[in-house]
């Protein structure tokens, strides 16, 4: 998985310029339950990954977040 | 559970619509929302109008004026109706049924049947399961008037910048009898009680009683405020259970039907919103103008109106003239989710009409 790419992904559904791994995503404006939902899309259409509902309650910062999209890819 | 259908259709179908509507570019200032956040939401949810009904007008209500319209057209007589399944989450009163309320209202005799199922969004297709069963114990000409009624928006805050501004109030009346024509129509039922908390009003029935804690309104998230009185949806799993078991009931019906991809010519789903109806067309690999994901922009989420909205909105004047092959689906709390395939058409009637309060 291009890590770049996903990040890249993440900040246009987050609406801003760039998503670093470090960020905290509960810091991020635009990290509400809608971008939640965007995500969970992206993940399964995109990557093929199904993340279940307290997997993504779990994840804290960006990089987290590519992690799980990685191990749950098909 | 699978199971076929015979020699039972479905005759016309009339849905109700408050005449309220509102508009999103109108309400949004009310949900605390930037402009920005706005347009995002708007955006990704194709948001535009939908109906509320007023506090005065009740989901029996726009049931009740379907059924009159029926009446005065002459679509069905008084004295052909068997039984009435009123099927809602928004009954007028905790005692006595709602359904018997109407049998009143609408003047019936004594044999008429009266039964109040509560389901949601799965309710129009779990409508017909029980009218198709209710059917074999009718006497011969007797229908069934299949009654789904849904006003959520008074199971919501207005204040929930999410789930108010997809919502929609809506009734519809669809007429169920048996015919000459063997007509199979092929369902698949499935339950997961293990899921319920997925979609619930956790509050204000026997298990968590109103009180004026029940009613405080709490900030779930910003600009998500609401009671425990009012719809809880746990948006991850009810995500993952639509592109999860829905698809893979809808492929398995298919295969039980005899039917492919490509022999349904309409796959009339219940309609959350666009979002999730766009990447549920996109895992199925359906064309989507054979998936129409019109109504939530036009009406909101109707629960289990939508289905029958969708058929008069999407199929109305095709199914007035012929018969299409389709795939209903409806999905939601229970969790609950039908599919089913049959041949619709022609009805006798397929509309969808603006409520009219009866003059007092």
């Amino acid at each position: 998985m291009n890590k770049q790419e996903f990040y890249q992904r993440l900040a246009e559904i987050l609406d801003t310029e760039e998503v670093k791994p470090e960020d905290t995503l509960k810091q991020l404006d635009g990290w509400d339950s809608l971008a939640v939902l965007s995500v969970l899309a992206l993940a399964d259409s995109k990557y093929g990954a199904s993340i279940k509902a307290d997997e993504i309650r779990a994840v804290v910062t960006a990089a987290d977040l590519a992690n799980l999209v990685e191990s749950k890819k098909k | 559970m699978k199971c076929v259908f015979k020699n039972k259709k479905i005759s016309a179908v009339i849905s109700v619509v408050p005449k309220e509507e509102l508009r999103f570019d109108d309400e949004y200032p009310n949900y605390k929302l930037t402009e920005d956040k706005a347009r995002r939401f708007k955006k990704m949810m194709s948001l535009d109008r939908h109906r509320i009904a007023p506090p005065e007008v009740c989901s029996s209500d726009l049931c009740q004026y379907g059924v009159e319209q029926l009446l005065a057209e002459g679509t069905i007589k008084k004295e052909e109706i068997g039984a009435l399944l009123f099927i809602s989450q928004t009954p007028d009163y905790f005692i006595p049924p709602t359904s018997n309320v109407l049998h009143g209202k609408l003047g019936l005799g004594l044999d008429v049947q009266c039964f109040d199922i509560n389901q949601g969004c799965a309710g129009f297709p779990l409508g017909l399961m029980q009218a198709f069963m209710l059917l074999d114990l009718l006497p011969a000409g007797q229908k069934i008037l299949l009654l789904n009624g849904d006003t959520c928006s008074k199971q919501l805050s207005n204040c929930n910048r999410i789930s108010y501004p997809l919502a929609g109030d809506a009734g519809s009346v669809a007429i169920v009898e048996r015919c000459a024509e063997e007509n199979p129509i092929y369902m698949d039922v499935k339950h997961d009680g293990s899921r319920h908390t997925a979609l619930m009003v956790p509050a204000g029935a026997y298990r968590m009683p109103s009180s004026p804690e029940t009613m405080k309104l709490r900030e779930k998230e910003e600009g998500v405020v609401q009671s425990l009185e009012h719809i809880h949806m746990d948006g991850p799993a009810v995500f993952n259970f639509t592109m999860s078991d829905i698809p893979a009931q809808i492929e398995d019906v298919l295969k039980f039907s005899g039917n492919t991809w490509e022999s349904i010519q309409h796959y009339l789903l219940h309609q959350p919103n666009p979002f999730i109806l766009k990447q549920m067309t996109e895992k199925m690999k359906l064309p989507p103008e054979k998936l129409p994901s019109n109504v939530v922009s036009i009406y909101g989420n109707c629960s289990s109106v939508s289905i029958p909205l969708n058929i008069a909105l999407n199929c109305g004047d095709i199914l007035l003239k012929e018969s299409r092959r389709v795939l209903l689906s409806g999905f939601g709390t229970g969790l609950t989710w039908i599919s089913m395939v049959m041949d619709l058409g022609p009805l006798q009637v397929c509309k969808i009409v603006d409520y009219q309060a009866a003059a007092k």
